[in-house]
This record gives C-alpha cells, sequence and structure tokens, in this order.
C-alpha cells in the first residue's frame, strides 16, 4: 500500500479473480425461515489470553480474547453513562475496550489491515451489547479488553462475535449478570419478503434488510440491537426482533454446555 | 514454593533446570514442542493452514488477486507477506498499526521467501507487462508463546501448498481476462524452507524452540532457515551475545534434523488430503 512503510510493500491496487470469472451467480436455497445452524462453542484455549472462546456456526468462524482487568489508561475519565442508579459512580466504574477485526481472507475479496469505519462501528455495538451484562462496578479504575477476530465470514458475523466475546468473559472469571447470545436476521427481497434467522453469506449479500439481536437469556432482557435496511411496516421488525430473541433462547443450552465443559477442564489442568 | 521463587528470581529458577539439562516443561535442551498442522480450514482463503508449535498458534491465509507486473520485472508476480501481532495472541500488543516485532517478522518472512526462491516469481506471470498474480499471506498469531518465526514460516509454507489457482486466459480480441473458476490447478513449490530457532542464555548455552518466557530472559536468539539440500536460505541473528564458529555449526546441524521432521509431517498432512 502506498505510504504505509510498516508493512511489505505490494502492487498499487489489485483485483479479485472473481470479477472477471464467467459463470453464473449462485443462489440461496429455499430453506425453513427459522432455522439455525449447528454450532460448534469451545472456551478456554488460548494459553496466553486470561479467557478465550471459539464460536463456528455454518461457515463462520470467529475467535474472541479478553484481557484484563489491566491499569485503566487516560487517568481520569470525565463524562459517562450519568448516575446509572445503584452501581459505583461513573468515574469509578471500570471499562470494556472492544475491538472487531476481520481477517484480511475472511471475506470473499481481500481487506487490508486498516480495517475502516465498519470494524469500529460493529466494535462500538459489541461494547455497547457488553456492557449491560458485565459487573463493571466491580472493577474500578480498571479496563478489559476483549478483541474479536473474524476467521472466515459466512454470515451472522456480529452475532457470532457478541456469543463469542460473552463466552470469552465467562471464561476469563470476570463477574457478569448473564451470558449475551447474539443472533442475526436478514430480509429477503422481492414479493414475498420473509425474515431468515441466521442468514447464510448468499442470503446476506442478497438481503434487503438486516438486524442483529443481543439477548441475556436468564434475565430475558434485550442488550443489543442493530439493524439497518429496508425491512417494511414496524410490525415486520417487530416479528424480527421476536425471531431474533428465539433463536438466542434456543442458543443458550450449547453455550452452557460449553462453559461447563471448560470449567472441568481448568480445574482437571489446575497444579493441585 | 516454587512458584514464588519463580516470580522473584526467574533467572536463577531457570539456571537450575539448565544445569540439569531440562528446562521447567520438561523438555531437553534440543528438542521441539509437539507441532500440529492444519490445512484448508478457511473456505474464503485460496489456501490457508494452521500451524500450532506448542502453545503458539499461527494462522496464514493466502489470498491471489490480480495486479500489473512491477515495472522493473515485467515478467514477475507479486508475493506479499503480513505478519500480524495482535492484543489476541499477547497483552503485550497494542491494537493499530504494527509494532516492532510484527514488522520485524514480516520482513524476515519476505527475506525467506526472496532467499530460498520457495516459488519462482515468473510462474506467477500470466501476461508479460500486463496482468501478474499477487499472492497476499496473512499471517496471523493467534496465541504468541514464544518461536513466533518457525510457526509462521511453516504456516507459510503449508499454506502455499495448499493454493489452488484458477485457470486464467487472455482473450484477445477484447484483452481482458477470462477467469475459469471450476478449473483450478495448484502452485509449483520449489524447496522447502523451514526455520529453526534458538535462544542463547547466559552468552553460552544454545537451547531450541524457546517459549516466551525463555526468550524474555535470554541474551540473544538465532533463527536458522534451511531447505531440504542442507542449504542455508536465511540467518536471522538480531543482535545479542556473540557465538563461537562452532555454536553455529551445531545449530546448523540441529536445522538440518528439524527439517526432515517439519517435511515427514508435512509430506503425511498432505499425502493424508491428497483424494479430492
Amino acid at each position: 500500500m502506498p505510504g504505509d512503510h510498516r508493512r511489505i510493500r505490494g502492487p498499487e491496487e489489485s483485483q479479485p479473480p472473481q470479477l472477471y470469472a464467467v459463470g453464473e451467480d449462485e443462489e440461496p436455497a429455499a430453506r425453513d425461515p427459522t432455522r439455525l445452524r449447528p454450532v460448534y462453542a469451545r472456551a478456554g484455549l488460548l494459553s496466553q489470553a486470561k479467557g478465550s472462546a471459539y464460536l463456528e456456526a455454518g461457515g463462520t468462524k470467529v475467535l474472541c480474547a479478553v484481557s484484563g482487568p489491566l491499569q485503566a489508561e487516560g487517568g481520569e475519565r470525565g463524562g459517562g453513562p450519568a448516575g446509572t442508579g445503584g452501581e459505583a459512580p461513573a468515574a469509578l466504574r471500570g471499562r470494556l475496550l472492544c475491538d472487531f477485526r476481520r481477517a484480511p481472507f475472511s471475506g470473499r475479496r481481500r481487506r487490508a489491515p486498516p480495517g475502516g469505519g465498519e470494524e469500529r462501528e460493529l466494535a462500538l455495538a459489541l461494547q455497547e451489547a457488553l456492557e449491560p451484562a458485565v459487573r463493571l462496578g466491580r472493577y474500578p479504575r480498571a479496563q478489559l479488553e476483549v478483541s474479536a477476530l473474524l476467521l472466515e465470514d459466512g454470515g451472522s458475523a456480529l452475532a457470532a462475535a457478541l456469543t463469542a466475546a460473552a463466552l470469552a468473559l465467562a471464561d476469563a472469571g470476570i463477574e457478569m449478570y448473564d451470558l449475551v447470545v447474539g443472533c442475526g436476521l436478514s430480509h429477503t427481497p422481492g414479493p414475498s419478503p420473509t425474515w431468515l434467522l441466521d442468514p447464510t453469506l448468499l442470503e446476506e449479500e442478497r438481503a434487503a434488510a438486516s438486524l442483529t439481536v443481543a439477548l441475556m437469556p436468564v434475565l430475558n432482557q434485550v442488550a443489543g440491537l442493530l439493524g439497518s435496511g429496508e425491512g417494511g411496516p414496524t410490525e415486520s421488525w417487530a416479528e424480527a426482533v421476536r425471531l431474533g430473541l428465539e433463536g438466542c433462547q434456543r442458543l443458550y443450552p450449547v453455550l452452557q454446555q460449553c462453559l461447563v465443559r471448560a470449567a472441568r477442564r481448568r480445574g482437571a489442568a489446575a497444579p493441585p | 514454593m516454587a512458584a514464588g521463587f519463580k516470580t522473584v528470581e526467574p533467572l536463577e529458577y531457570y539456571r537450575r533446570f539448565l544445569k540439569e539439562n531440562c528446562r521447567p516443561d520438561g523438555r531437553e535442551l534440543g528438542e521441539f514442542r509437539t507441532t500440529t498442522v492444519n490445512v484448508g480450514s478457511i473456505g474464503t482463503a485460496d489456501g490457508s493452514s494452521l500451524v500450532k508449535l506448542g502453545n503458539t498458534t499461527v494462522i496464514c491465509g493466502i489470498k491471489a488477486e490480480f495486479g500489473a507486473p512491477p515495472t522493473d520485472a515485467p515478467d514477475k508476480g507479486y508475493i506479499v507477506p503480513n505478519v500480524d501481532l495482535s492484543p489476541l495472541c499477547s497483552w503485550r500488543f497494542r491494537s493499530g498499526p504494527p509494532g516492532e516485532e510484527a514488522q520485524v517478522a514480516s520482513q524476515f518472512i519476505a527475506d525467506v521467501i526472496e532467499n530460498s526462491q520457495i516459488i519462482q516469481k515468473e510462474d506467477l506471470c500470466i501476461s508479460p507487462g500486463k496482468l501478474a498474480w499477487v499472492l497476499y499471506c496473512d499471517l496471523i498469531c493467534l496465541n504468541h508463546d514464544g518461536n513466533i518465526l518457525d510457526a509462521c514460516t511453516f504456516a507459510l509454507l503449508a499454506a502455499l501448498k495448499n493454493v489452488q489457482l484458477p485457470e486464467v486466459n487472455i482473450n484477445e480480441e477484447t484483452a481482458l481476462a477470462e477467469v475459469n473458476l471450476k478449473k483450478k490447478s495448484y502452485l509449483n513449490i520449489r524447496t522447502h524452507p523451514v526455520a529453526t530457532s534458538f535462544a542463547v542464555f547466559d552468552d553460552t548455552l544454545l537451547i531450541v524452540d524457546p517459549t516466551e518466557e525463555e526468550e524474555h530472559l535470554a541474551t540473544g536468539t538465532l533463527t536458522v532457515v534451511t531447505d531440504e539440500e542442507g542449504k542455508l536460505c536465511c540467518l536471522h541473528k538480531p543482535g545479542g551475545s556473540g557465538l563461537t564458529g562452532a555454536k553455529l555449526q551445531d545449530c546448523m546441524s540441529r536445522a538440518v534434523t528439524r527439517h526432515k521432521e517439519v517435511k515427514k509431517l508435512m509430506d503425511e498432512v498432505f499425502k493424508s488430503m491428497k483424494p479430492k
């Protein structure tokens, strides 16, 4: 990249071979709109991180690591959410710093490393969804760093990252009120629009609107919501949110199992 | 008790083990950690591999794109390596532009590719002066427990062997490329460079495959890259304590043995993938 002297130089610009490919576009297959892809979740796999989790749902692979609590940088924190009743005053609460990165080889086109606006938006969405679940008042003047890395994008990347981040926080032993489970939805365009739960990459690319819901399953409270596109009337969005919340509840037992197994492994490996 | 001593006097703690010719994790001085490799797991990449050297985990994904060949070498393509060390792999790294260790590692991988001629860059050229393949090799470290350079070199080699490029024809009339995604072929890998890293303790003792703690306590490091004929491709010694000629010779013979071990592992992995 011109001007970036910290990385090895390549050509000024390059195009993916798919642009020149001769062939038909694939059409996503018809399927049950409420099906969830089978999920593989594993916590506690990185030795250098305080807590970590790997989540694989269909073609989407996300790895998340948590480090902390560390000394907060930047000294005094002025503003922050004013008087969120009950807990420690805003200046003493801990901070949650989230970072969302896509691997350059995760999508159809290579994305050069400095991510850009989209990654920052998703990192902010991660932070906003995880904050209600973490007891930040218990970590005064400290910061928790959550880094999510998307290894392969097969649809519903933000939802998978949310779930992996919550698992990693739990694996790190950070005090939380509840886990956060994420679920993605997409709205098919065309004559009979339907909301599809847990879309694949093809379905997401062709969608007219998309939505990601984050739920705290036991408390049954919505932790985060991010949607965009033209979805139609408000009832349609309400129905989508309901579908998403159901999906999150269905996913919860798998994550519980995963954390129990990780705790057992830690117990077995701990020195006497 | 031992844990307390280790925190207060890490170097003394290590010296006690080294006196008995072994290390805290039970390895001998010349023993490598368990190496595992997994190839072709990322569907969106043209070639990928995941290498684990003990706890150190590196994933390599290769994306192939079209680009114009460099003006000073119109019949060559590009191979662009990039090593990414992020806060994910260790709390020592900050997010943002690549730090010093990442830049050094990227440059090392670029040197290995250049010196060992893993791939003839002329093979990557499609139409001289107009179109060539650009192979972006992105190595992301997932867990940093020492010896990044060995893991990265191995991951790069395994991923390159896994890369499949679609067939490209230049249409004479329109002068545009026509890509046939259904017909893919593997790259022609000419040599198999393998890196072996050493850490120097107290200016005299050499240990192979240092973990992160050992790298911190070491007074110097050395990385030797050899290919299958026992030829030396690259030697990386960034300062640190000096080594006598005899010690260097020992390192190189150890590197040659390591090459055989790694080659055997890779051949097994690729043979088991053959029916495709």
